[in-house]
């Protein structure tokens, strides 16, 4: 990585791989992998990756959406194939499914027609057990996870805490070497989750008995740093591995403590420090030099959610911690991210640190009329090379209209590992917002506002 | 008058429930069983007689009852033969991807081929494998029932293989459930909604060419087999006016009857049962209801019989201490099921089968385009010209149907109490064969001609299909829209237009695409009328083209061009106007996002 994280790493326990002494249980070795996008150009989502799973260890990948998380879990569990690298089971090759794992997924993906004890019972059919040893083992598993009294009940008339109990109970049934969880909490209602995240960690932390390890998926930092020894932290688009924390804390762990405070506090600084590097402004010509055709990409967020983080901000004297914002706003932290990214892009703000301060257009904007503030939309983003383009690109038709599929191989040829479908919804909501753009969904075109004949 | 049924179901049900202690229940079950075997037993009587001896269809009301059991043994093997076909070929398409490429096309195509373009290719066969005997006559028929009934459920059951969440399916690869579980427990299952309400269409699909199926010409000569479909096509051809009447009024109320029963005896206990396959969430939807599943749950025979087949041994409660204590250690790795071998060989097999399949294929378009050559360009002529009239037909049929089915529609589905009564009874009406009210239509339009009244037979068949898709829509419109247009005073045409044309449309378009394909099909009845001893009555059209040449000697090319037009003109139909449709109803109409 070129950008250099303006924190100093003895702050944080940051851990050389030779520190943990445990088996490696898996293991991804330089895993790069790119899914086809619908008109066969690649999306990479991940790049490079390396990580070992150990025994006896919570490990988390914590992340912003779009940094490939779940891609890496499923590349562990051996559900899909990288396009490059390895990826080993106890040193070998792993031999297609990691034969050690099973999941619990995020919408729990119980089969509805069956009930509580069917939905266990045939993962162990599927095993190869015998009658007499699933009739044992089944509401062995069903009392352990504490439904008992809900063997005959059918996923729907269960809450959502309860279905993702019977996942567990079911993911633990079949008695694996590493529990897989894939956001496990994140459909939950916060009360349950949390009674949840203590029980899991009941039943993962004895060291003579499966599951050896845990690796599970988040975004959420409180979440991460209550469970896992060691914290993977990712960044997106494509996904890479920024840096690895360890957690070292005593179990239970208080949300309340210092220590985990302190961590909490680490992580968002990573993720800022690294989503939002405080580089020094560059003149325009040479970062046109040096990457001639790479466009800033546009974040998947609504010109609403900008406005409500401009407003947000005036209301609070021009500027705020962006942790506090998270936490005042309900926003997931990634999300948050991504609509400061956007503010940012379009000058509104600045982020010194991990502040989010108010810049002069973004006070302009927050106190101008519905008029003006369409017409400073409109001039921010004709700041923005994408929009800039595709305003010139319109201009120079005849008819002075583009079909969507033009748009959409521009946005290809100049954001090669976009998601080119996605920058495209967002260039016409941004351009809506601003009076700039029109677009006919049924003819597909794409015309300006303001020219129009 | 609600007075009155009250009083006969009250009474109906007071008589069940006395059956719950004296073994009623049983006795009737053992009856009805001991009926079915006596009627099967003579149907095979009837499967072995000699080939070279024509059926005489007795015309008596008393034979009525025989003939339906016959008709309705042959739609059931039909439709057992339909199930199979299904789970096979839909099960390949969605699991092979190179396959689907042509086996989903293919479907298409075989969905818009009308029932006699099967019988040529289907009679040859069969008939020389069974030359003694009458099974080869019966499998034709069978057949050709069978030919009306698969597409429509292999669609759905590919469909629905595909669109199983991809969670789901995780689950399975993780678990390491094999292909048979995967099928199973979680296939079959999320299938089968769909797979109830398709096979519901398709016997009802079946049934609309029965009198064609069990009374053809083939090389000139003419083959009826005793069914209610024969004893209708024969009541067609009495010449004494009377006796015809009276024979088709009892061979239409024999058909209602069967209809009836086999809702009441087989689709609504199979569609309660189904309701555990539901994937929605949320139970606050009505269940629905089956008065004989309830009467078969009763019976201790079939109590002691389930007993006697399931061995699920109730788990033995746990002590608490037990619960604790971890669970047992790692397995064997052997007890693993090797996954990736079962896949080289289901690959293996499936290449292979592919293979064959492309050959056979290929032989026979090969062999179509021989028979295709032999046609001359007078004939090709004819075939357009006629293509065109019954297309302008369809058209006319579907938007006929439409004005009048629309508004009946929405009166029924916005009114919940004319729907839960009108329902049931257009189902019914839907699944009656419309061919057998054609010689009564006939008597009455005469006048007007056979190429204006076609249009109203084959309206006959397939006006329900936009009717009752219209009454889903209507009572599928969202509470708050109703009750933001009646808050605004929206009224009239205005709310018409503005919430439910556009809230029932992509109900509609269902509507039409099964309209439209099933007034295709009804041209070849509807254009071309078989009355009494004297001259068949003839519209122009294609539908009229294929009933003259089918099953005469020597006009196999002309058969074969016609249906290949008729496919054709279908096929691109349904890719070019429905389709877009149908997205266009996805993307703008639909209700769900």
């Amino acid at each position: 990585m070129d950008r250099e994280l303006n924190l100093k790493p003895e702050t944080w326990n940051l851990e050389p791989e030779t520190m943990s002494n445990g088996e490696v249980l898996c293991e991804v070795r330089g895993v790069s992998h790119e899914f086809t996008q619908p008109n066969g150009n690649p999306l990479r989502v991940l790049e490079n990756i390396n990580l070992t799973v150990k025994e006896h260890e919570i490990i988390a990948l914590l992340g912003p959406s779009g940094c490939g998380k779940s891609t890496i879990l499923r590349i562990l569990a051996g559900l899909i194939k990288p396009t490059k690298g390895e990826v080993l089971y106890h040193g070998d090759p792993m031999p297609g499914q990691n034969p050690g794992a099973a999941i619990v997924f995020q919408g729990a993906a119980l089969y509805p027609w069956m009930t509580v004890t069917q939905n266990i019972e045939i993962v162990l059919k599927a095993k190869g057990l015998g009658p007499s040893e699933i009739a044992e083992r089944a509401p062995k598993t069903i009392k352990l996870v504490g439904l008992a009294g809900f063997e005959e009940a059918y996923p729907r008339e269960l809450s959502g805490g309860m279905k993702q109990r019977v996942g567990i109970a079911r993911a633990l049934s079949v008695n694996p070497e590493i529990l897989f969880l894939d956001e496990p909490f994140s459909q939950i209602d916060a009360l349950t989750a949390e009674s949840l995240r203590a029980e899991v960690l009941d039943l993962c932390g004895s060291k003579d008995r499966n599951p050896k390890s845990v690796l599970m998926v988040s975004h959420d930092i409180k979440e991460v740093v209550f469970m896992a020894d060691r914290i993977v932290v990712l960044g997106a688009n494509p996904g890479v591995v920024r840096t690895i924390v360890e957690v070292k804390l005593p179990r239970p762990r208080d949300y309340r403590s210092p220590e985990v405070l302190r961590i909490v506090d680490q992580l968002h600084d990573i993720i800022t420090g690294s989503e939002m590097p405080d580089v020094p402004e560059t003149s325009a010509a040479t970062a046109a030099a040096a990457a001639p055709i790479a466009i800033e990409p546009l974040p998947d967020i609504s010109s609403s959610e900008i406005v409500g983080l401009l407003e947000y901000l005036d209301a609070r004297g021009g500027k705020e911690d962006m942790y506090k914002i998270s936490a005042d706003t309900h926003t997931e932290f990634g999300r948050l991210l991504s609509a400061v990214k956007a503010a940012e892009l379009l000058e509104f703000v600045d982020t010194p640190k991990r502040l989010v301060v108010l810049e002069a257009d973004g006070q302009k904007y927050v106190k101008a009329t519905m008029d003006e503030r369409k017409a400073i939309w409109r001039d921010q983003l004709m700041k923005l090379r994408i929009f800039k383009e595709i305003v010139e690109l319109i201009r120079r038709q005849p008819n002075k209209e583009v079909h969507r599929d033009l748009v959409l191989e521009t946005i290809v040829f100049r954001m090669p590992f976009e998601n080119y479908e996605k920058v495209f919804d967002t260039l016409v909501r941004w351009g809506r917002f601003g009076d700039l753009l029109a677009y006919e969904e049924d003819s597909e075109t794409l015309w300006l506002q303001q020219e129009k004949p | 008058m609600k007075k009155f049924f009250g009083h006969i179901w009250g009474n109906a049900h007071a008589a069940l429930n006395l059956t719950r202690g004296s073994g009623f229940a049983d006795l009737l079950l053992l009856g009805g069983i001991a009926g079915i075997v006596f009627g099967l037993f003579n149907f095979s009587n009837e499967w072995a007689a000699p080939s070279s001896e024509n059926t005489l269809i007795d015309l008596s009301p008393w034979a009525l009852p025989k003939y339906t059991f016959f008709s309705l043994s042959r739609g059931i093997i039909a439709y057992i033969f339909s199930l199979l076909f299904t789970l096979l070929y839909g099960y390949w398409a969605a699991k092979d991807k190179i396959a689907q490429r042509v086996l989903i096309p293919l479907l298409d195509i075989l969905q818009s081929l009308p029932v006699l373009a099967f019988l040529p290719v289907v009679s040859i066969t069969l008939m020389n494998l069974f030359k003694n005997n009458k099974i080869g006559l019966e499998l034709v028929v069978i057949v050709m029932i069978f030919t009306g009934q698969a597409w429509n459920m292999t669609f759905s059951f590919f469909h629905s293989i595909n669109s199983i969440p991809i969670e789901m399916r995780e689950a399975a690869a993780v678990y390491r459930l094999n292909w048979w579980e995967r099928f199973k427990w979680m296939e079959l299952p999320y299938s089968m909604m769909g797979l109830v309400w398709n096979s519901m269409m398709s016997m009802a699909g079946g049934w609309f060419f029965l009198m064609v199926c069990e009374s053809f010409t083939l090389n000139d000569k003419p083959y009826s087999l005793p069914g209610i479909g024969a004893y209708m096509a024969a009541a067609c051809a009495l010449d004494d006016p009377h006796k015809r009447h009276t024979a088709q009024f009892w061979a239409i109320l024999a058909m209602v009857l069967m209809i009836v029963l086999l809702d009441q005896l087989l689709w609504r206990p199979v569609v309660v049962w189904a309701q555990k396959f539901r994937v929605e969430e949320g139970g606050a939807q009505e269940n629905a209801t089956s008065w004989f599943l309830d009467f078969l749950r009763r019976s201790k025979i079939l109590a002691l019989l389930e007993k006697i087949f399931s061995h699920n041994e109730k788990p033995t409660p746990l002590t608490a201490a037990d619960a604790l204590k971890p669970i047992a250690q790692a397995l064997p790795s052997s007890a693993l099921p090797d996954i990736n071998k079962l896949n080289i060989v289901g690959k293996t097999v499936s290449t292979l089968v592919f293979v064959f399949f492309m050959g056979g294929l290929v032989w026979g378009g090969v062999k179509l385009l021989l028979l295709l050559l032999q046609v001359g360009g007078k004939d090709w002529m004819e075939i357009g010209v006629g293509a065109l009239a019954t297309f302008a037909r369809v058209m006319a049929v579907t938007v006929v149907g439409t004005l009048w089915a629309l508004p009946a529609g929405l009166a029924i589905g916005l009114s919940p109490k004319l729907s839960r009564i009108l329902q049931p009874v257009v189902q019914v009406a839907a699944s009656f064969p419309a061919p057998m009210l054609y010689a009564v239509v006939w008597l009455v339009l005469k006048p007007l001609g056979l190429n204006t009244v076609a249009m109203v037979l084959m309206l006959l068949g397939t006006q329900w299909y936009i009717l009752f898709n219209v009454i889903a829509g209507a009572m599928a419109i969202p509470a708050d829209l109703k009750e933001m247009s009646h808050s605004f005073g929206v009224t009239g045409w205005q709310r018409f237009w503005t919430l439910y044309a556009p809230a029932c449309f992509p109900y509609l378009v269902t509507g039409w695409v099964t309209a439209a394909g099933g007034a295709w099909n009804a041209s070849i009845v509807s254009e071309y009328l078989v009355i009494g001893s004297a001259t068949p009555e003839k519209a122009i059209g294609l539908g009229r083209k294929i009933s003259e040449v089918a099953g005469v000697a020597g006009q196999e090319p002309i058969l074969a061009a016609s249906v290949v037009v008729m496919s054709a003109m279908v096929v691109l139909f349904n890719r070019f106007v429905w389709k877009r449709l149908y997205d266009l109803a996805e993307t703008r109409f639909s209700l769900s996002k």
